[in-house]
C-alpha cells in the first residue's frame, strides 16, 4: 500500500504505522483496555488529536452561524433578530463539550456500554410518537422541553452507528448470516421507529449508514446486493403506500419533474433553486441576499440553510463549505485507515457513511437533484439535535483517532 | 473476500462512492451558480421587487394662439389602502365601507358598499398602491377624513390632476373626452406597451384629440419600486421616479372662430326651424356642420357640429341619465362629430366635381355651351323617370360651365351625366365619371386626426351590383339616371362636410388635396419648446389644368353676385375687395326637409379660407347654409371685427345669419 499523505500528526513525529494500517484484531477487545478519565492516557492521547478535522466543523460551525443570522435576523434594521443566533451559539458550545466529553474515555471501554445510549434513543424513539411527542411539519419527531425540542433520531443515528460498530466487530469476516442478521435487526428496530413518525430522510440516513458499516464490516456481496434490492422495493412500496402522507411524497417526487408549473411543492424546490442559482460565481455579499434577506425559502435557516450561503457568497462560497465538508470525510476516511482495531474502523465507516449521505441528500436537495426530505446539513443547519448529536459523531471519530497507537 | 486486502479494497470503495457524490454536488453548483446564474439572478429580482405606476398629468390641450382650452385641476381623490384594509377584522370591514359609502354620497358622489367591495376585490388593481374609491369630492370631505383617521382606518386621500375646460362645451367634438381604461383598451395599449405602460387606474383619451394624440398627450408614469418579503409585503420603498406631465398639443382651431362657428350654426339652424317650412316636409333643422380650412395647407381653424356636449362631464365617470340622453336618437347623437360623421348627399355643391369631370374628359369643352330648356329627357331611356326637370323648374338657355355653375343649371349636368354613360366605351367604361371624381377626395377619409370618420360614397356600376345583392334591391344594372342622379349630387353620392370642404380647398389652391391638419405640434410641458411639429400632408393631388380650374372659378364666383344662387346671402358683403367663391347645395332627402349645404372660398386670388355649411333638415342651400358661411366670411374677411370667446365659450352675438332669399337648386 503507498505512503498516505495526509496524516500530519503521523509523518511529523516519524512514526509511521503503515506497514499495517488496517490491523485486524485477533480477538474482540471490547473492555480489555485500561484507561482512566484524565489519567496520563487520555492526556497522552489527547497529543495525537486530529485537530484538522476540528478546524474543519469549526470552520462549517462558524459558516452555519452566520448564514443562520442571515436568515432569521428578518428586515428590520432597528429590531434583528439575533435570538436564533444565540440558541445555535449555545448549541455549538454543548456541542463541542459533548464532543470533548466523548474523547476523555477510550472509545474500546465506550463500547461496553454501547447498549446504553443504543437502549436510551429506543426508549425515546418510542415515546415520541406517542403523545409526549409534538408534531411538526407532518411528522412526529420532537419532544417540546420548555422553549427547546429535542429531536431523538438525530441523537439515534450515533448512537446506532456506535452499537452496529461495537456488534459487527465481534465478528470475523466474512459475516455470516446470524451476524447480518443481528445487525440489520439493531437498525431495523429505530429505523422503524423513525418511519412512524414519518421521517423519511432520517430513515434513508439509516440505509446509507447500513450500506457502509455492512461493506465495511464484511458483508458478503451477494448479501450486500439482495440489501439494496430489497431496500428498493421498500422505497417504492412506501412512496406507494400510505404510510407518507400525499404532500411528503409530492415533496419527495417534485424533483423527477421540476417544470411542472408552480404548484405549492415546486414552490419551495424553485424558491431554492433561485436562491443558490442566483448567487452567481462570488454571491450578492453576507446579508444582501434578497431570497435569504426576505425570506423566500421555507424552512431555510434549517434543512435548507445551504441555500443562504449560495446565495450570498456564491459558488465560491458553495465550493469552500463542499471542500470543507470533503476535507472532514477524508479525514474521517483516514481515521478509518488507520484506526488500531476493527470496532475504530467501523465506527469511522458510519460516521463517514453518515456524514457523506446527509451532505449529498441535503445539498442536491437544494439544486434538485435530490428528493426533498427533512435532514438537516451536519454543523450548519439550525437546531440543537442536529448540532449536538453531529459534534458526538465527531468525537467519537477523534477518540478512534487519538488511540490509533494504543 | 477472505484475503487480507479485502477491508482494505472495501474502504477504498467507500472512497470513490463519497468522491462521486461529492463530484456530482461540484458539478450541479456549477451548472446551476455559473452557468444558469443569469437566469436565476432575473427570478431573484422578479421575487423581490414590485413596481407601482404614479399617474403622471395630461398634457393641456391649446389654440393656435395658445389660450387654453383642456387644462388640469387639482381633484381630490378617496382611496382605500388594500393591505391595510385586509387588515380589519370583517366587522370593521363592513362598518368601513359602509361608513364610507354613506359619507361620499352624501359628498355628491354615489357609490354603494357593493361597488366598494368589488373595487377592492379587482386584483387587477396593484396590492401596492390605493384603490380609487372615487375622484373629485369636496375639499372639506378630504379635510374631514384626514382628521378622523379613527373612523377611517385604511382610507387615503390624494390629490390628483382632473381634466377641465374653460371653454366649456366649445369644440367638444374635437376634444373628446378622457375616461378611466376599459379592458379592450387596456389589453390593446398592453400590446402595444411602451415607455409610458397604462394600469387599470389610468385615464385615457376615449374620442377626439384627445384619444388620437394620446401618445403626446399621456405623461410618463412615475415608478415606485418597492422590495416586498415572501409574502408580498412591502418591506421598503428601492427607488422613486417622479411623473412627468404629457406634452401640450397645439391644435389649428382658433377658438374664438370655433365659437363663432358654432354659435352661427346654432343660429342657423333655429332660423331654419322658424321658416315656413318650403316643401312637404317641415324644416327641423336637426343637425349642423361648420367647417373652416385653410385651402394652403390643411389646417383646420374651426370644426363645429351640433348638438353638442359637455366633456366635462366625462370627468370621473359620467352618469347613467346623462348617457342615455347623449345616446338617445331623438337627440340627434350629441356625442356625434357630424362634420366628420354626417354623410349627406351634396345636392349641386357637388357640381364642381362634375364640371371637372366634364371638362377634363373632353365631354365638355370650357367654352361649350347646353341649351338648358327647364329639363332633360335621358336618350333611349323608357319609364316613369326619364325627363328630369331642372329643380327649380326654371329654364336658363344657352349655357356654358361657368354660368351653369353660377345658376345652378340642372339641365347641362343632366345631359353630361348621361352622356358618359351612353359613350362610355369612348371616355374609360362604366366608371367614366367616377374616376374624375375620386381624385377630390371623395368616398374616403381624408384622414384627419380625428375619431370616427366616415369615407362618403360615390356610387357605380359594380357597387350598385354589390350594393343590390346585399339588400336585394329591385334593379341591380347602372344605368344613364344613376349618371344622371349623381351629375348634380344625388341619388346614392353622399359627402361627408368635412370632405366637401376639402375638395373646395383643392380647387382653391390648385389641385393639391391636403390631409385636413387639426393639431400643429406639441410643447414640452415645462419648458415650453416645442416637442414635436405635425407638417401638411398631401393626401392626393388633382391634375387640374389652370384653363379649366380658372372657369371653374369664375363660374363660382358669380354666385354670391346678383344672379346667383348665394347673391342674397352675400348682400352688402365687400365682394370687389373681398371676392367669394361658391357653391349652394338643396340635396333632397326621401320624407324629410332638405339638407342646406354651402362651400366656399375667398379671396379669390389668393384663398386663405374655406368655409362649408351642412344644415340638415333646413331648406334651400341659399336660403339657410349660404348665410351663416356668409357671416363666418364676414369675421375671416375682416368686414366685421372678430369676437372673443370669454370664459364658459360665450361670445357677443355677432348678429344672427341675415335673411336670405334662396332658390331650389
Amino acid at each position: 500500500m503507498a505512503r498516505v499523505p495526509f496524516d500530519l500528526g503521523a509523518s511529523r513525529r516519524g512514526r509511521s504505522r503503515l506497514e499495517s494500517p488496517f490491523r485486524l484484531p485477533d480477538e474482540p477487545r471490547i473492555g480489555r483496555r485500561e484507561g482512566n478519565l484524565f489519567g496520563r492516557k487520555t492526556v497522552s492521547a489527547w497529543r495525537h488529536v486530529d485537530l484538522m478535522l476540528i478546524v474543519c466543523a469549526g470552520a462549517v460551525s462558524a459558516l452555519g452561524a452566520l448564514m443562520i443570522l442571515s436568515s432569521t435576523r428578518g428586515t428590520d434594521p432597528d429590531a434583528y433578530d439575533l435570538s436564533f443566533l444565540h440558541r445555535q451559539l449555545l448549541y455549538v458550545g454543548i456541542g463541542v463539550v459533548a464532543m470533548v466529553l466523548v474523547t476523555l474515555v477510550d472509545y474500546r471501554r465506550l463500547g461496553d456500554f454501547a447498549w446504553l445510549p443504543y437502549a436510551l434513543v429506543l426508549i425515546m424513539l418510542g415515546l415520541v410518537v406517542s403523545s409526549l411527542g409534538t408534531e411538526r411539519r407532518g411528522a412526529q419527531a420532537w419532544f417540546q422541553i420548555g422553549e427547546f425540542q429535542l429531536q431523538p433520531a438525530e441523537f439515534a443515528k450515533v448512537a446506532v452507528i456506535f452499537a452496529l460498530a461495537v456488534l459487527l466487530a465481534r465478528f470475523e469476516p466474512p459475516m455470516g448470516l446470524p451476524p447480518l442478521a443481528l445487525g440489520l435487526v439493531l437498525l431495523g428496530v429505530p429505523a422503524g421507529l423513525i418511519m412512524l413518525q414519518p421521517d423519511l430522510g432520517t430513515t434513508l440516513v439509516f440505509v446509507g449508514i447500513a450500506m457502509g458499516v455492512l461493506l465495511i464490516g464484511g458483508a458478503k456481496v451477494r448479501h450486500i446486493v439482495v440489501l439494496t434490492a430489497l431496500g428498493v422495493i421498500v422505497v417504492v412500496g412506501v412512496l406507494n403506500s400510505d404510510v407518507l402522507a400525499d404532500y411528503q411524497r409530492d415533496r419527495l417526487t417534485v424533483f423527477l419533474d421540476q417544470d411542472q408549473g408552480l404548484r405549492e411543492e415546486t414552490y419551495n424546490l424553485n424558491q431554492s433553486k433561485i436562491a443558490v442559482g442566483s448567487g452567481g460565481t462570488t454571491g450578492k455579499g453576507l446579508f444582501e441576499g434578497t431570497q435569504t434577506r426576505l425570506g423566500n425559502v421555507p424552512e431555510q435557516h434549517t434543512d435548507f440553510i445551504f441555500t443562504a450561503l449560495g446565495e450570498e457568497l456564491g459558488f465560491a462560497g458553495s465550493a469552500t463549505l463542499l471542500g470543507l465538508f470533503a476535507l472532514m470525510s477524508l479525514r474521517v476516511w483516514r481515521t478509518a485507515q488507520i484506526a488500531g482495531d476493527r470496532l475504530g474502523t467501523l465506527i469511522c465507516a458510519g460516521v463517514l457513511s453518515m456524514l457523506v449521505f446527509q451532505i449529498f441528500q441535503n445539498v442536491g436537495m437544494t439544486v434538485g437533484i435530490m428528493p426533498i426530505t427533512g435532514i438537516p446539513l451536519p454543523f450548519m443547519s439550525y437546531g440543537g439535535s442536529s448540532v449536538i448529536a453531529s459534534w458526538l459523531a465527531l468525537g467519537l471519530v477523534l477518540n478512534v483517532h487519538m488511540r490509533r497507537f494504543d | 473476500m477472505s484475503n487480507t486486502d479485502a477491508p482494505r479494497l472495501r474502504l477504498s470503495i467507500l472512497a470513490v462512492v463519497a468522491i462521486a457524490l461529492f463530484a456530482s454536488l461540484f458539478a450541479r453548483l456549477y451548472d446551476l451558480q455559473i452557468v444558469g446564474s443569469p437566469e436565476y439572478q432575473v427570478q431573484a429580482e422578479a421575487n423581490r421587487v414590485r413596481t407601482v405606476q404614479v399617474e403622471a398629468p395630461r398634457g393641456r390641450v391649446l389654440d393656435r394662439n395658445g389660450k387654453v382650452i383642456v387644462d388640469n385641476r387639482v381633484a381630490v381623490v378617496v382611496a382605500v389602502d388594500r393591505t391595510e384594509y385586509e387588515d380589519l377584522d370583517e366587522d370593521h370591514q363592513t362598518m368601513l365601507v359602509a361608513r364610507l359609502s354613506q359619507e361620499l354620497t352624501a359628498a355628491g358622489q354615489p357609490v354603494t358598499p357593493e361597488e366598494i367591495v368589488e373595487r377592492l376585490g379587482d386584483d387587477r388593481y396593484s396590492r401596492y398602491a390605493p384603490v380609487p374609491i372615487v375622484h373629485d369630492v369636496p375639499e372639506q370631505l378630504k379635510i374631514y377624513i384626514e382628521e378622523h383617521p379613527e373612523e377611517f382606518p385604511a382610507v387615503e386621500v390624494e390629490r390628483t390632476a382632473v381634466r377641465e375646460y374653460p371653454y366649456g362645451q366649445l369644440a367638444a367634438h374635437i376634444l373628446g373626452y378622457v375616461g378611466q381604461i376599459n379592458e379592450d383598451e387596456l389589453s390593446y395599449v398592453e400590446a402595444v406597451k411602451g415607455d409610458k405602460p397604462y394600469t387599470l387606474n389610468d385615464h385615457i383619451g376615449k374620442s377626439g384629440v384627445e384619444r388620437t394624440f394620446e401618445q403626446y398627450l399621456r405623461g410618463t408614469p412615475g415608478e415606485r419600486r418597492i422590495e416586498v418579503d415572501a409574502n408580498g409585503d412591502p418591506v421598503r420603498v428601492i427607488e422613486e421616479s417622479a411623473p412627468r406631465a404629457g406634452d401640450d398639443l397645439v391644435l389649428a382651431v382658433d377658438i374664438d372662430l370655433q365659437a363663432l362657428a358654432e354659435q352661427k350654426v346654432r343660429q342657423g339652424l333655429e332660423q331654419a326651424r322658424a321658416r315656413r317650412q318650403t316643401g312637404d316636409e317641415p324644416n327641423n333643422g336637426v343637425t349642423g356642420s361648420a367647417v373652416v380650412l385653410d385651402p394652403r395647407n390643411g389646417q383646420v381653424f374651426a370644426l363645429a357640429s351640433y348638438p353638442t356636449f359637455a366633456p366635462t362631464a366625462f370627468v370621473d365617470g359620467i352618469d347613467a341619465g346623462e348617457w342615455a340622453y347623449l345616446n338617445d336618437p331623438a337627440n340627434h347623437y350629441p356625442l356625434y362629430n357630424w362634420a366628420i360623421q354626417g354623410q349627406w348627399a351634396p345636392g349641386s355643391t357637388y357640381k364642381l366635381f362634375t364640371s371637372y369631370a366634364g371638362l377634363k374628359s373632353g365631354m365638355r369643352g370650357i367654352d361649350e355651351t347646353y341649351n338648358d330648356q327647364g329639363g332633360y329627357a335621358i336618350p333611349g331611356c323608357t319609364g316613369a323617370k326619364c325627363y328630369r326637370q331642372n329643380a327649380g323648374g326654371a329654364a336658363h338657355g344657352n349655357v356654358d360651365v361657368r354660368r351653369a355653375l353660377t345658376v345652378s343649371s340642372d339641365a347641362y349636368y343632366y345631359s353630361l351625366g348621361a352622356q358618359f354613360w351612353i359613350q362610355r366605351d369612348s371616355f374609360g367604361g362604366e366608371t367614366a365619371m367616377q374616376q374624375y371624381l375620386r381624385p377630390w377626395g371623395i368616398g374616403d377619409e381624408t384622414g384627419i386626426a380625428l375619431t370616427g370618420e366616415r369615407p362618403g360614397r360615390v356610387p357605380d356600376a359594380p357597387w350598385k351590383r354589390s350594393y343590390c345583392e346585399s339588400i336585394g334591391c329591385g334593379d341591380p344594372v347602372w344605368r344613364a339616371g344613376d349618371n344622371v342622379n349623381m351629375a348634380v349630387g344625388q341619388g346614392d353620392v353622399l359627402v361627408t362636410p368635412l370632405q366637401l370642404a376639402n375638395g373646395y380647398a383643392t380647387l382653391a389652391n390648385g389641385g393639391t388635396r391636403y390631409v385636413p391638419l387639426i393639431a400643429l405640434r406639441t410643447l414640452d410641458a415645462r419648458s415650453g419648446e416645442t416637442t414635436h411639429s405635425f407638417e401638411p400632408e398631401v393626401g392626393d393631388t388633382v391634375d387640374l389644368p389652370g384653363d379649366i380650374r380658372q372657369a371653374i372659378v369664375d363660374g363660382l364666383s358669380g354666385v354670391p353676385h346678383p344672379g346667383g344662387t348665394a347673391a342674397s346671402a352675400f348682400s352688402g358683403f365687400p365682394l370687389d375687395t373681398w371676392p367669394v367663391a361658391g357653391k349652394t347645395g338643396t340635396a333632397q332627402v326621401d320624407g324629410k326637409a332638405d339638407t342646406a349645404l354651402f362651400s366656399a372660398f375667398g379671396p379669390v386670388a389668393d384663398p386663405r379660407y374655406q368655409v362649408t355649411v351642412v344644415l340638415e333638415e333646413s331648406g334651400f342651400g341659399g336660403t339657410a347654409a349660404a348665410p351663416v358661411a356668409r357671416s363666418l366670411f364676414d369675421v375671416l374677411s375682416g368686414t366685421v371685427p372678430k369676437p372673443v370667446a370669454g370664459p364658459g365659450g360665450a361670445i357677443p352675438d355677432t348678429g344672427a345669419p341675415q335673411q336670405a332669399a334662396g332658390t331650389y337648386d
